[in-house]
């Protein structure tokens, strides 16, 4: 009996070993995570909690650090190595957690962290080439002795924060999942930045475009896809003359039906991922001073995508945001300059059906010949798993990311492989670093050329008074329309053939209308003589703040910040009268009426309270979903809509249109019948969705936005946010989605700057400066940006001063 | 009150150095093993010991910089409050520490019972 006890005890107690110590399904090790000397408990953080000096093991000298009062560092350093030491250092301090999972999901090393579940969302990121594009391209910076010195100096700082942690001082994620972090590399910093280029850059439509050609014809995808979309201002004007000798691209190929169908849209990056920026010259401002105005609208998450730094050494002085994992500022500015980024939405990713001999696809057919493809054999590791070996081969036309069951009718097996920009080799670190370095535009525009995956409008202001923006980046020599479809990848036809010369892409300074701008828009008029893409953002941000910029005179600051939180919806004001005109008051019923009602006194203002903004919103959606649905729905997906302004001239134009109809009826509907039964539907659904009309229909209620953490985890985000703005509107806020840093910046004397961005400086959900600014961001409120030139601080300031001590 | 005591310094002068989290479940082992009175004082010394040092440390965490981690915690477990994750810290600390040390002094009598068989 005794020894029966003693073996259920042990028994007992070894299950509750296991169940505490191991992570059951998504529930952390409770023995682990509860200790408190080592758990969350350990991960709170005070106000005050500021060290007066640290020891710091692989300075060159001491660095001082004056934290203000928002924790953003300000960081004093005596040479080039140890401003990026103590940058990289100070942020994994902050943000180690955060910079490491987005390489694991960059690399596709997520199954590691989370088991088998994540295995096909690693499969595709190697696939699609992140890894191999970082390899080559950390390979490229190692070339450059600075690039190597900065990013080395950065890896250097975060590990020497990673070796002092503690299992009690390691950042609550690591708690929650049950792992730990490992040595940070420069590769790290690469797989960043090639992630960048994936979000601004990774979205496609050609394969929607080649069967909706193939479907419904030539004619279809002229008409409702075209390259300059109705009202488009684009960012360079159109009248500008272009006064140089462009480049013939050699062919323009056939059409070409894909037989390898395969929804590429699959796990692309959002839609809006965009942006706004302008700047404006001395001569439309108060102070006579240029400013720069910028916000990058991004999926909102916590812990944030910016972490906010001050960088000060011998031949530097630079301001503004970095992304947590890469040395130096991305967007900012310092003495001299300031600039600001907008996705360029230009088209550099291509898909070619590969032909191959057989299903071991090491050789394709190009020229007639069957040609070597290189396989490449990626290691999935898996936790608790046995590891996946998954093989794709490398073609001239980049990674084959799709294969499988598909041959084509000779029997050969197909699949489609990705030409990409960011696969080749390039030294983005260089371009930024040059650009903290810039005196004025002539520096800056040198520094941007390398700056060559993503592609982004850079709008800049300069001390001198020069503003400016530039399309940048590197653009694939195309015939029209030839990236707009799969094509065929045998030959040269539709293959890239060169670049689009530097010097010869889109920019403009010092117009005569005081200032640049851009929103996502089409870079360039019908005029310039390259095709770069056609699938760029709508017209109607870019033409409010155009509209915008030229009344104002005399601009201050808070000008600037109304315009980013302008929330004037061009589109409603389109559309919504002609829409009104259309609805048959007799067939209203319940509250329709009243919501009618407050729809024709609605000012197109979508701020959070208007009821009416929601409406307008999802009545559109249904609208567009009643023209396109049917027709797009082919090979049982929708395909590919016509943009907003494509869909919004028809309805305008056309009071008969085949495509009115709903082809799944027997009837035949027409343009009133649609946008009456929109309507109605639109008033059921939100009934049913959020009750009777009133408050829960506010735009800041039924919408609003959550910003979520990283991880999904409730509790860790913050949700429920009330706020207006949306889709085609200057405030681009939607559910999960918006301004990520909303920065201004005026280059006088000394410069002086304001900005945002919706969370704080800490990635630690147990500190007090994890989310201290959302609340703020939400209603418009900007901080002042302390630009310091020294660490002599008035000690009675909110500023306070961390010595980092070199010891060896 | 002296076997409440010793586990609860010895475990808490380990954790303080070494963190990891079965500690509670080695000392109350090795405790029970060498408590030769009562299967009572063997377990429930040890789990109310570590029950108070868990349930103590928690607090103390709590409220010296860790309100907001408490209550995200709480929020992200479905708890109400932090008082009642202090309250689970230290249970879960109990429950362990209990068995841990009722399994120790288990084998010790089986050891010594067969020892004086042989």
């Amino acid at each position: 009996m005794r020894l029966f006890k003693t073996i259920l005890a042990f028994a007992v107690l070894l299950i509750l070993f296991n169940l505490l110590n191991d992570s059951q399904g998504s529930i952390p090790p409770l023995g682990k995570f509860l200790n408190p000397f080592a758990g969350f408990w350990q991960n709170g953080e005070k106000l005050d909690q500021i060290d007066e000096v640290l020891d710091v093991k692989g300075l060159r000298d001491e660095v001082k650090v004056v934290w203000d009062e928002r924790h953003v560092p300000h960081i004093f350093a005596e040479n080039t190595y140890d401003v990026y030491f103590a940058q990289g250092f100070l942020t994994a301090r902050h943000r180690l957690w955060q910079m490491e999972f987005q390489t694991h999901v960059a690399a596709g090393r997520v199954s590691e962290i989370i088991g088998e579940k994540a295995l096909e969302f690693d499969r595709m990121q190697r696939r699609r080439g992140l890894l191999m594009a970082a390899e080559t391209t950390i390979q490229r910076m190692g070339e450059d002795p600075e690039t190597h010195l900065i990013i080395q100096a950065y890896a250097n700082g975060v590990n020497t924060w990673i070796e002092s942690l503690t299992p009690a001082t390691l950042p609550l994620e690591y708690k929650l999942l049950n792992y730990e972090p490992e040595v940070w590399s420069t590769l790290k910093t690469a797989l960043l930045l090639k992630f960048m280029a994936w979000d601004l850059t990774g979205r496609n439509s050609e394969m929607d475009m080649s069967i909706i050609q193939a479907t419904l014809g030539e004619d279809f995808v002229n008409t409702f896809y075209p390259e300059n979309t109705p009202r488009t201002e684009p960012v360079i004007p159109a009248a500008k003359p272009w006064r140089f000798e462009a480049m013939e691209p050699d062919s323009i190929p056939p059409a070409f039906v894909p037989q390898f169908v395969q929804d590429l849209r699959k796990g692309e990056p959002d839609e809006d991922n965009g942006s706004n920026n302008w700047a404006v010259s001395g001569d439309k401002t108060a102070s006579g001073y240029p400013m720069l105005a910028n916000d990058p609208h991004l999926g909102l998450k916590l812990p944030s995508i910016w972490y906010e730094v001050q960088l000060k050494a011998p031949d530097m002085n630079v301001y503004g945001v970095s992304m947590p994992g890469a040395p130096a500022v991305i967007v900012g500015f310092n003495k001299d300059v300031a600039w600001g980024v907008t996705n360029a939405g230009s088209d550099v990713m291509d898909w070619f059906e590969i032909e191959f001999k057989d299903d071991s696809y090491t050789e394709y057919l190009y020229m007639d010949e069957w040609i070597k493809s290189d396989l490449r054999v990626e290691e999935i590791f898996i936790r608790g798993g046995d590891t996946v070996l998954d093989s794709f081969a490398i073609t001239r036309f980049g990674p084959l990311v799709y294969f499988g069951e598909n041959t084509l009718e000779n029997g050969h097996p197909t699949g489609l492989a990705m030409r990409w920009s960011a696969h080749d080799p390039s030294n983005e670190m260089m371009a930024v670093r040059n650009m903290n370095l810039a005196t004025d535009r002539e520096t800056f525009y040198a520094a941007i050329e390398a700056f060559e995956s993503p592609g982004q409008n850079f709008a800049m202001i300069a001390r001198d008074g020069d503003i400016a923006i530039r399309h940048n980046g590197k653009y694939p020599l195309r015939g029209r329309d030839q990236g707009k479809f799969v094509r065929a990848g045998r030959d040269t036809l539709g293959e890239w053939q060169d670049w689009i010369p530097y010097e010869q892409l889109p920019a403009i300074s010092n117009p005569w209308s005081g200032y640049v701008s851009s929103a996502n828009q089409n870079p360039v008029g019908k005029k310039y003589p390259y095709y770069m893409g056609w699938d760029y953002d709508d017209y109607e941000r870019g033409s409010r703040i155009n509209d915008r910029l030229g009344d104002l005179t005399k601009i201050k600051f808070g000008d600037m910040q109304d315009l980013h939180m302008d929330n004037f919806n061009k589109q409603a004001e389109l559309m919504l009268p002609f829409l009104l005109k259309q609805i048959d008051l007799e067939t209203l019923s319940g509250d329709m009426d009243v919501i009618l009602n407050d729809l024709h006194s609605w000012n197109y203002v979508s701020d959070p309270h208007e009821k009416a903004a929601w409406v307008y919103k999802q009545w559109w959606v249904r609208l567009e979903k009643a023209i396109w649905n049917d027709e797009l729905n082919i090979f049982g997906e929708i395909r590919k809509i016509p943009t907003r302004s494509v869909t919004a001239r028809l309805l305008l134009k056309k009071s008969r249109l085949v495509y009115y109809d709903d082809i799944n009826t027997p009837e035949q509907e027409g343009r009133a019948e649609i946008i009456n039964r929109a309507f109605k539907q639109t008033i059921m659904e939100l009934t049913d969705e959020l009750g009777p009309y009133g408050e829960a229909w506010e735009l800041g209620r039924a919408r609003g936005t959550d910003i979520n953490h990283l991880l999904s985890v409730k509790g860790l985000g913050r949700t429920g946010l009330y706020t207006g703005g949306g889709q085609g509107i200057v405030n681009a806020t939607k559910k999960n989605h918006g301004p990520s840093w909303r920065m201004l910046v005026e280059l006088g004397d000394r410069p002086t700057a304001k900005g945002i961005f919706p969370g704080g400086q800490s990635g630690n959900p147990g500190s007090p400066y994890y989310d201290n600014a959302v609340n703020n961001w939400v209603t418009g409120k900007y901080y002042d940006i302390h630009f310091l030139d020294s660490t002599d601080i008035d000690l009675n300031s909110k500023l306070s001063l961390t010595r980092l001590r070199n010891y060896q | 009150m002296i076997n409440i005591l010793v586990p609860l310094v010895i475990v808490f002068i380990l954790q303080l150095i070494f963190y990891s989290w079965w500690w509670i479940i080695l000392v109350p082992l090795v405790l029970g093993f060498f408590e030769k009175d009562s299967a009572l004082k063997a377990s429930a010394g040890t789990g109310l010991g570590v029950f108070l040092l868990w349930f103590g440390m928690a607090i103390y965490q709590w409220k010296n910089g860790g309100e907001i981690i408490v209550t995200r915690i709480a929020e992200v477990m479905g708890i109400g409050s932090g008082f009642v994750l202090a309250l689970a810290t230290g249970l879960v600390g109990f429950l362990v520490a209990l068995v841990a040390g009722y399994a120790g002094f288990s084998l010790r009598k089986v050891l010594i019972k067969e020892y004086q068989i042989s």
